[in-house]
């Protein structure tokens, strides 16, 4: 157990969500949580393009049961501190499918992961992506009217994940 | 006796891959199979690596031609189709971990 290691926050706040935004491509909703991110000082002003650029060779469109869940990311170096930026769309817009570039998924629920070293934050990495399997999580997000729903409903999920498996 | 060795590969190593290799190794353990090493690599990384692991479970589209199994682990990801293929992982370490025992 590394003491020093679990100090690192993982963050996760309204300033970088988005509720029920409207825009027309994937490249504007990754330049704008990019954007949210990069302005509370979460990453380099390298990692929208990183992440942008990335999102081409390897997509990140995940059919889930409940929508479609995309979870655009970059490597470690464009990334200054842990977080998570949400956003839910009002229209869904086409990710490719991940592992599957040839496939489009209509994506109604970003979430962009800024990670500077996965194995510090593992712990509530994992936790943050077992939400695309909740079918229930992804309900309450999907339906949310505001920035607080949203940070609950995932914070929720964290604690009642920590509840069952521990840590 | 000999291990069986997975890799679990994505784009860029970050976090998915990371992911899909925590949850292998739940269910490996819940079938009880702890004669498995399973690591994580990066999809450029994957045709210098290929040789050494007997089973690819991964993320990307593999484009490195092999003989090996290749797994999606997009199931483990959504957890739609997750069951199955945890089931037919399980089935190839067990008949690679049975081969190699006759060797």
């Amino acid at each position: 157990m590394n003491v020093k290691k679990q100090s690192i926050e993982f963050t996760i706040d309204e300033k970088f969500i988005l509720v029920n935004e409207s825009i027309s491509s994937k490249e504007e909703i990754i330049t704008k949580l990019g954007d949210l991110l990069f302005h509370n000082g979460f990453v380099k002003d390298t990692y929208t393009k990183a992440v942008l650029d990335r999102e081409n060779v390897y997509p990140t469109g995940l059919k889930a049961r409940v929508t479609g869940v995309a979870v655009p990311h970059t490597d470690t170096i464009h990334v200054i501190k842990p977080a998570v930026a949400i956003a839910t769309l009002r229209e869904p817009v086409v990710f490719h499918g991940m592992g599957a570039p040839d496939t489009d998924v209509e994506v109604s629920i970003v979430l962009m992961l800024a990670i500077h070293d996965p194995q510090e934050v593992v712990n509530v990495l994992r936790k943050i992506i077992f939400v695309i399997e909740d079918d229930a999580a992804l309900q309450k997000i999907l339906a949310a009217s505001d920035k607080a729903e949203i940070k609950n409903t995932l914070k929720e999920h964290i604690d009642a994940l920590t509840a069952k498996l521990g840590k | 006796m000999a291990k069986v060795s997975i890799v679990v590969v994505c784009g860029s190593g970050v976090a998915m891959a990371m992911h899909a290799a925590y949850k292998l190794r739940e269910y490996l353990d819940k079938e009880k199979i702890y004669d498995v090493h399973i690591d994580g690599s990066g999809n450029n990384e994957l045709p210098s690596r290929i040789a050494a692991y007997d089973i690819v479970v991964s993320n990307a589209q593999v484009t490195v031609e092999t003989d090996k199994p290749v797994f999606s682990a997009i199931p483990l990801i959504t957890g739609v189709g997750e069951e199955e293929l945890v089931k037919e992982i399980v089935a190839k370490v067990k008949e690679i971990r049975e081969a190699k025992n006759h060797q």
